[in-house]
């Protein structure tokens, strides 16, 4: 059973059809990309797949349960995490607390445990600190623990937001265009990092411009145009699949 | 003799603020805590003793208040009702209205019982709601609630309330005529809720509160469930008013629907805003300097001013203006308050909300 | 039957008046998602602007024949003008630096211009009702079973020119299509060379204008002037404004008749002591099940 199984789900803005008939399936530790011109459809598939909008047919399931009707905050809970294609930090908290409330999920104390600090309380909350300041590591922004999220630099911050999508241990993450505006150098980086995170265990469905990155890093990638799926396949069949040439004017890929 | 009190705690509540050090900081809140302890008992009297009462139940409501609009973000203007539940809880339970007379100890658990319940009653259909809209439906409970109370004549007495409430007793002494023992409740009361306050804002519960108030949709997201923390937080908040409402109609003897009006709600406010929303000791500052203001400095500027111009302008009258001017003059210019926290100084500095596209 | 054309009547009344004060919320909130919070203040201010301009030439012996006309016109325009001015000025000196900031801090703001306002009406006409001069003849007219006032009519017939001034204004001027064009989109209004600050300006200004009338007429249906009278009818007239749909002009119209008619029948069946129970539930009933009002379009959520 794949991880994550869309079948021909679609989602109308009015008249506009932003997400047509589309069907695709992630398999477990996968690194899946989404292609696709501006307005194609791409972050209003992630925003179906995270219960931000209600896709109007079709059937969405995570690891075999159907998230049809389900809150945001339910399909948190099976697994799925997510980064936005323009950033929603906690900017006023400190780039530690952003990461621990991504934790939230991890974690198992009670309003009684909040209220009284209990020992579970300030057990999980040592270790919750602790895990946060790892995946800190992890992500490559080691030492930016006390600042302010909405201080930091614009690819710390994309860096730090995946750390607080991670924190939440997703079995499918979710990145919507996480190289917009890397320059060259942290775009590589970032291609080490998505390899680590999948290595870990998660599997990853990514939203990206950036051919070459994509290309280099994911194993399948489905092709939106006008909110249907114009193709899907491997790097080397998209490069050369007739409509996505055409799709994108003949420009090199 | 009322102003070298509330001075050094303000002092003191600075020190705490400005200071890194945690074991200055501990050692600066007992030395405090003993002083406004036993100080009284040598330069004081029961005129003291009663402004001190009513301020320590003032910081309690403003604390529990902090915790729905600091903590969570969320601007309830109706907050007097849950005051209000609490002094009727008492008023009706321990008075001659039913012939009930219910301890006071056991009254004020019973108030933060009750004004939570009724806090998660107005919460749980409301709090969809977003912002301005959920502040006025707040305040239009917060009007309901005392008309209510008014209206039902035969159980509360009506516009006139209920009057010749029980005189605690303390392991069988009556606390007599004396408000000394509120001022000592109240003082235990809100050590406790200091530290309530600093276990919630440093809970998960907490974090999950920062991060509805920051950013709701990316709350979700961490799997936060919106509803249910905005519901503790409403819960949790309206207690503190409940005890504060049983302490308060005890110590007056005296419950009517007129004490609990929009007016109580927006001074509350305004000592959260005027002391650094978010902020616990910044609140406790707050709450104090309005207290002070309300109840020794305005009545004796008043006879002051009375003696000396042989006038009778009525200064005591000038409470709403005072508040008014507080909560637009603090808005404009120091949008953090005078001791914010943190978080909460660089949100209202940095303007300009964000309306980010996922 | 009489009892109730009667209350109908009384409805109508009130409702004319709310729905004046209801637009003014409206105009604001349409445009700057404001809660005008010190706009029920605003009303009662020109309540008391009129009632002192009546009350000055009364004791000037001005107020019969010819001069009674013109002192009506003289107490009704000194209220919209003062009413206008004082909520441009509360725009210029308290809402417009926090157009950026927090959501909630304009709105405490708000809240804290009210207090303000009310103390300063206090101290300047005390804190006793002031009893409004009774100046327009009130012989009742008998209309089938039905009995009015002149009063009445006067005050409905104002409120409703006033209305359909206001549509016309909004729909057909320029400065009325700059409004609507503010309102949709600021950032597009000013791109297309609408100076957004003077819009707004206007809007408080024409805000106030419909307070000062509802001042005016208010003052003569209820006889008296208050300080804190602007306290209970701003959230009435609030009421009114989301139960049409807030920033919707109609629907601000509609809600005040509605509201007026909700108080004066819930007067008449239940008591007036749990008017405000009825309001305030009918506030909260809409805002939380249809938050669009009744005649707004729910908007779909930003994400
Ligand atoms: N909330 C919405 N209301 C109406 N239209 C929307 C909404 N969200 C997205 N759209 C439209 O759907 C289309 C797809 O948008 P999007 O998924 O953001 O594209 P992209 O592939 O660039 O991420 C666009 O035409 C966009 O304007
Ligand atoms: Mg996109």
């Amino acid at each position: 059973m794949s991880l994550l199984d869309l079948v021909e789900v679609t989602k109308r803005f009015g008249a506009l059809t932003a997400v047509s008939n589309v069907t695709l399936k992630v398999e477990e530790g996968a690194i899946f990309g989404i292609i696709g011109p501006n307005g194609a459809g791409k972050s209003t598939l992630f925003n179906l797949l995270t219960a931000i909008y209600r896709f109007d047919e079709g059937r969405i399931s995570v690891d075999g349960t159907s998230i049809a009707g389900l809150t945001t905050q339910r399909i948190a809970r099976l697994g799925v995490a997510r980064t936005f294609q323009n950033l929603r930090l906690f900017g006023n908290a400190s780039a530690l607390t952003n990461v621990m409330v991504g934790e939230h999920l991890a974690l198992h104390s009670n309003i009684i445990d909040s209220l009284l600090d209990t020992a579970r309380e300030r057990r999980e909350r040592k270790e919750a600190e602790r895990r946060a300041r790892e995946l800190l590591r992890f992500v490559g922004i080691a030492g930016v623990d006390e600042h302010f999220a909405r201080n930091l630099s614009y690819g710390t911050q994309r860096r730090l937001e995946i750390a607080r999508a991670l924190a939440a241990r997703p079995r499918l993450l979710l990145l919507d265009e996480p190289a917009a505006g890397l320059n060259p150098s942290e775009k590589q980086d970032l291609l080490a990092l998505i390899r680590a995170i999948r290595d870990t265990g998660a599997t990853v469905l990514l939203i990206e411009h950036d051919m070459g990155l994509v290309m280099n890093l994911c194993e399948r990638i489905a092709v939106l145009d006008y909110g249907e799926k114009i193709a899907e396949g491997t790097p080397s069949e998209i490069r050369e699949h007739p409509r996505v040439i055409e799709a994108y004017l003949g420009a090199p890929a | 003799m009322i102003y070298a009190y509330a001075f050094v705690a303000i002092a003191a509540c600075v020190a705490i603020e400005r200071f890194h050090n945690r074991k200055a900081k501990i050692a600066i809140a007992l030395a405090l805590a003993a002083f406004l302890a036993v100080g009284p008992r040598f330069y004081g009297n029961e005129a003291i003793f009663s402004v001190l009462a009513d301020a320590a139940v003032y910081v309690m409501l403003a604390l529990g208040l902090n915790i729905v609009v600091g903590f969570a973000g969320l601007l309830d203007l109706g907050y007097a009702a849950f005051f209000a539940i609490g002094a009727y809880t008492y008023g009706m339970l321990a008075s001659p209205q039913f012939g009930l007379h219910l301890p006071f100890w056991a009254l004020l658990f019973l108030a933060a019982a009750l004004a939570a319940l009724f806090g998660a009653l107005l919460g749980a259909p409301t709090l969809r709601l977003h912002g301005d809209y959920l502040a006025i439906v707040t305040l239009g409970f917060g009007e309901i609630v005392p008309q209510i109370f008014q209206n039902l004549t035969k159980y509360t007495g009506g516009p006139n309330g209920i009057a010749a409430l029980d005189v605690p007793t303390f392991f069988g002494h009556s606390f007599g005529a004396s408000v000394m023992p509120y001022y000592y409740i109240a003082l235990v009361g809100i050590v406790l809720a200091l530290w309530i306050s600093r276990n919630l804002r440093e809970s998960r519960l907490g974090r999950a509160w920062m991060a509805i108030r920051e950013d709701e949709l990316a709350a979700k997201h961490a799997g936060i469930d919106v509803l249910r923390s905005k519901l503790a937080a409403f819960a949790i908040g309206a207690s503190f008013s409940g005890i504060g409402g049983v302490l308060f109609a005890a110590k007056l003897a005296l419950v009517s629907p007129d004490l609990f009006g929009f007016q109580v709600s927006v001074l509350i406010v305004s000592m959260l805003v005027l002391g650094g929303m978010g902020n616990i000791v910044g609140v406790v500052v707050g709450s104090l300097i309005l207290t002070i203001v309300n109840s020794a400095l305005l009545p004796q500027l008043n006879s002051l001013v009375d003696a000396s111009f042989h006038t009778t302008v009525d200064l005591s009258n000038i409470h709403f203006l005072i508040y008014g001017a507080i909560l637009v003059g603090i808005m404009l210019f120091r949008p953090e308050g005078l001791l914010p926290n943190r978080e909460r100084r660089a949100e209202l500095r940095n303007s300009g909300e964000v309306e980010a596209e996922a | 039957m009489h009892e109730f054309l009667a209350q109908l009547a009384n409805g109508v009344e009130l409702g004319a008046i709310y729905a004046l004060i209801a637009l003014g919320y409206t105009l604001v909130y349409g445009i700057l998602e404001l809660i005008n919070f010190a706009h029920g203040d605003v009303y009662t201010f020109g309540s008391f602007t009129a009632l002192v301009v009546l009350v000055a030439l009364r004791a000037a012996h001005f107020l019969h024949g010819a001069g009674l006309i013109l002192g009506i016109v003289a107490a009704l325009a000194v209220a919209i003008l003062a009413c206008a001015l004082l909520n441009a000025g509360i725009e210029r000196l308290a809402y417009r630096r926090l157009r950026k900031a927090p959501r909630l801090a304009p709105l405490i703001t708000a809240i804290g211009v009210s207090f303000m306002l009310e103390n300063l009406i206090e101290l300047w006409q005390g804190a006793a009702p002031v009893p409004f001069p009774n100046v327009i003849p009130n012989p009742e007219l008998e209309i089938g079973a039905l009995q009015v006032g002149v009063q009445q009519i006067v005050v409905v017939a104002l409120a409703i020119a006033t209305m359909v001034a206001l549509h016309y204004f909004v729909k057909r001027s320029r400065l009325g299509k700059a409004m609507r064009a503010v309102a949709q989109d600021r950032d597009a209004a000013s791109l297309v060379g609408i100076d957004v600050d003077r819009t707004i300006a206007i809007t408080f200004l024409i805000a106030g204008a419909l307070a000062g009338v509802a001042g005016f007429v208010g003052g003569v249906s209820f006889g008296s002037a208050w300080f804190l009278n602007g306290f209970g009818a701003g959230l009435r007239a609030f009421t009114a404004a989301v139960l049409g749909g807030i920033g919707n002009i109609a629907g601000a119209m509609l809600g005040g008749f509605l509201i007026g008619l909700l108080e004066s029948f819930s007067t008449w069946f239940i008591g007036g002591q749990w008017s405000n129970v009825a309001v305030f539930s009918v506030l909260i009933l809409v805002l939380v099940f249809r938050p669009s009002g009744l005649l707004g379009e729910s908007l779909p959520e930003k994400v």
